[in-house]
């Protein structure tokens, strides 16, 4: 789970919504598979791709971060609690092994922004992320399905959407706000103005229409 | 000869051509040997897959089987709904796990058994770090698609060991549905007796490998694996099962040994991190000529071996090859040497040089020019003598005439001479020869340069003084020796004799003095004396001549005799000549 620690405002509202989804993409083939294709149980279909795990909602507005935040990233033994996490810029990600095996962790589009080293069975790495815009893939040459993806955004509001795909943001700041979908390794066609009341709840409903990154502008 | 040659050459092109067909053929021995084993190893590879394939569908059964146990239905469906796990619960479910584990036997006994919830936690381990739990495996494919519903097998690298391993979902099968409630996870540690479990050709062993290190082997050979990497480098297509059919062998060193080996890869996980199996062989050793000679055996040789074919060949080069001797060798030189026997005999001056044919005639035509070219030397020789020392006189012991006579006539010359083993010196022991009653042949005469006619005899001549006694009778050729005028005394010093004197004969006191008696030779001394005994009774002046002089001139003569005839001795003999004193000298050459 990702904690994204900022200050709280003197006035704050609450942004609860929901991610209007469509229907999940098809499981692929498996990758890798063994000497033998994989068979499907009898008794119960197979089930979908999950995306929860992959999606973050961001309200991109005015307000900064007061402080440099932290971020806790959890690598909770053979996958990250989060696949996915956003990061305010300048915040510093601290990635937690809870697993009993030590990983060697980097970033594929920067190979210095992951301090060099094992990251040991509850030991964590620290490392700061600065560049807004930026997307980082960090994985595991020893373990090739362990990957984990770091977005830097410019806002501290960021949520993370559950299995029916429900988010809320607590504590946002009164303003105008636009609110984005990140997916997987890519932001996707979704973009939607919310209006934060001084005090109060504001329920928003981001309709996604396809899985598929959103076109460059 | 020219038969003989080409028969040599085709021999000797057929034994060419024969020890090349000898050399060459174990090359082909060679490469079927070397596709044969690569065949062999690619039989071998692909079984292996096959078996492995096999062995991973009996896994998935196998876990299937574990995951629908109504035990692991439960445990696994409690702990998908509690939040945390904890000792007690990963106690229980362990223990569930042990006890099925322990239910299976054989070879399908798997190493370790993971019991996963739904969210992809580790609720207990079996077999392997059995208080380890609560760690999430979710996002690992096997897990991932077990926990979507999908039965499959995968491998595992775990610790530098390799593991095959396959997950079945667990549902929970209730009346009021099923629910996915975990997975579980069964691992089967690939061993060396896995390994020599997929041996299925004697001499082919299997090993598997990651990256540079092997991790399990049917054998205790231990085989340089850096070939291997490298080969398997090369393989990028997408079904590996192709891989044992596309995949070029590769020789590996191994202990001392080279193998030949075909690398195929292995699927999964541990594939992408460059796991990879291996066949090898002893290299096969080579088929060289001697080692195909070596495996040659006693039934190769009988049967159906075309002994009436080879043994008719070499009987018929045989043949051929002795008949051609005979014709071009044999009979020509045993011709050659009849006639060169017939030459040595003097039964023919010359050889033949139309009977004998090619290198044979060639000889025989040499030989005759060597023999034209004594005859021209040996009548040069006998002219050099004749200038020398005169015409012989009558019946003396005409050297040039011996040696002449000793010769074959010119090519053109008449009658044949006597045979070359009579090439020799007549002459005689006795210090003055007595005369010859006829030249030594005919045909010495003949070949003879003219000569100056003999003399005639003494009687012929009046007023001729009677032969000096005990001087032989003069030959009809004689050879005279003509002194200097100094040294006989007078510008006609040179006295002849109508006859040879005989020799020695007491001679009167000298006319001159001069003779101091010391060194005188007796036989110098008589020939002096006669010689001066002649002079007188042809009225020829002897004033002036003396025994010194006459000696000395008889010893340079003498000499110079010696060195050009190889005599060993000279002999001198006073005869008359035109009314004159005269002198003769004949070389005497002992047998």
């Amino acid at each position: 789970m990702a904690v994204a620690a900022v200050a709280t405002p003197a006035a704050a509202g609450t942004v609860s919504g929901k991610l209007d989804l469509p229907p999940r993409p098809a499981r692929g083939v498996a990758d890798p598979k063994g000497f033998l294709e994989r068979i499907e149980n009898p008794y119960k279909p197979a089930g979908d791709v999950p995306v929860a795990p992959f999606l973050v909602v961001v309200l991109d507005g005015e307000a900064k971060p007061s402080a440099p935040p932290q971020v806790t990233w959890e690598l909770a033994g053979e996958s990250f609690l989060h696949p996915v996490i956003a990061a305010p810029a300048g915040a510093e990600i601290s990635i937690k092994n809870t697993s009993k095996t030590a990983r060697m962790l980097a970033a594929v589009e920067d190979g210095k922004l992951i301090p060099p080293g094992p990251i040991n069975p509850g030991g964590p790495k620290s490392f700061r992320v600065t560049e807004v815009g930026k997307i980082y893939s960090v994985h595991d040459s020893e373990a090739p399905h362990l990957r984990g993806t770091i977005v830097v955004v410019a806002t501290p509001f960021i949520a993370y959407v559950d299995d029916a795909g429900h988010f809320e943001l607590p504590d946002v700041a009164p303003g105008d706000y636009k609110a984005r979908v990140f997916y997987k390794d890519a932001w996707l066609d979704v973009e939607q103005a919310v209006t934060v009341p001084t005090k109060g709840k504001v329920d928003v409903t981001l309709k996604v229409l396809a899985f598929a990154p959103a076109a460059k502008k | 000869m020219f038969w003989s040659k080409i028969w040599l050459f085709l021999v000797a092109l057929a034994a060419a051509v024969a020890v090349t067909i000898a050399l060459v053929l174990p090359r082909p021995a060679q490469r079927a040997t070397l596709e044969e084993e690569t065949t062999r190893l690619r039989v071998a590879c692909g079984v292996v897959n096959v078996v492995l394939s096999d062995n991973a569908r009996n896994r998935v059964e196998l876990v299937g089987t574990f995951a629908r146990e109504a035990d692991v239905e439960a445990a696994l469906g409690d702990a998908s709904g509690a939040e945390k796990l904890d000792d007690n619960r990963m106690k229980s479910v362990r223990a569930i796990g042990q006890r099925l584990m322990k239910s299976i036997h054989g070879a399908q006994q798997p190493a370790f058994a993971i019991l996963v919830d739904r969210r992809g936690r580790v609720v207990a381990r079996a077999g392997v770090e059995e208080d380890d739990y609560g760690d999430v495996v979710a996002g690992r494919p096997l897990i991932d698609d077990a926990l979507a519903g999908y039965l499959r097998d995968d491998l595992w690298l775990q610790g530098g060991s390799l593991f095959f391993v396959s997950a079945s979902p667990v549902v929970k099968r209730e009346s009021s549905g099923t629910t996915y409630a975990g997975a579980v996870v069964l691992g089967y540690k690939a061993t060396n007796e896995v390994a020599s479990k997929l041996v299925i050709s004697p001499n082919v062993n299997v090993g598997f490998f990651v990256g540079a290190d092997g991790v399990a082997t049917s054998t205790t050979v231990a085989i340089e694996s850096s070939p291997l990497v490298a080969s398997v480098k090369q393989l990028t297509g997408p079904e590996l099962a192709e891989d044992c059919r596309s995949n070029a062998p590769v020789d590996v060193p191994a202990s001392g040994e080279t193998y030949r080996a075909i690398a195929a890869r292995l699927p999964g996980e541990a594939g992408r991190r460059g796991a990879f199996f291996s066949v090898f062989t002893p290299q096969p050793s080579a088929v060289g000529f001697m080692a195909t000679l070596k495996q040659v055996t006693k039934s190769d040789l009988g049967g159906g071996f075309p002994w009436p074919l080879v043994g008719g060949g070499f009987v018929l080069a045989l043949v051929i090859g002795i008949v051609l001797m005979l014709l071009e060798a044999d009979r020509p030189l045993r011709r050659l040497t009849a006639d060169s026997v017939r030459l040595a005999k003097g039964e023919t001056d010359r050889l033949s040089e139309t009977a004998h044919g090619g290198k044979f005639g060639s000889i025989a035509r040499s030989v005759n020019i060597h023999v034209d070219k004594l005859a021209r030397e040996a009548k040069s020789a006998k002219k050099d003598f004749d200038q020398l020392l005169g015409p012989a006189p009558e019946g003396s012991l005409g050297t040039i005439d011996l040696l002449a006579g000793g010769l074959p006539p010119p090519r053109t010359g008449a009658p044949s001479t006597p045979p070359p083993s009579e090439f020799k010196f007549q002459t005689s022991a006795a210090p003055m020869l007595p005369s010859r009653p006829t030249p030594v042949s005919a045909p010495v005469a003949a070949v003879a340069p003219p000569r100056a006619p003999a003399p005639a005899a003494p009687a012929a001549r009046p007023g001729t003084p009677p032969p000096m006694p005990g001087v032989a009778p003069a030959s009809t050729a004689p050879m005279s020796l003509r002194l200097d005028d100094d040294i006989l005394g007078a510008p006609s010093a040179s006295i002849s004799f109508a006859a040879p004197a005989p020799a020695p004969a007491p001679a009167p006191a000298p006319a001159t003095t001069g003779d101091t008696g010391a060194n005188v030779d007796p036989y110098f001394k008589s020939v002096y004396d006669q010689f001066l005994s002649v002079k007188k009774s042809c009225n020829e002046p002897t004033t002036g001549l003396s025994y010194a002089k006459f000696a000395e001139k008889l010893v340079k003569n003498r000499d110079d005799l010696m060195a050009k005839t190889g005599c060993r001795e000279v002999r001198f003999t006073v005869y008359v000549k035109d009314g004159k004193a005269a002198l003769k000298a004949t070389p005497v050459k002992d047998e």
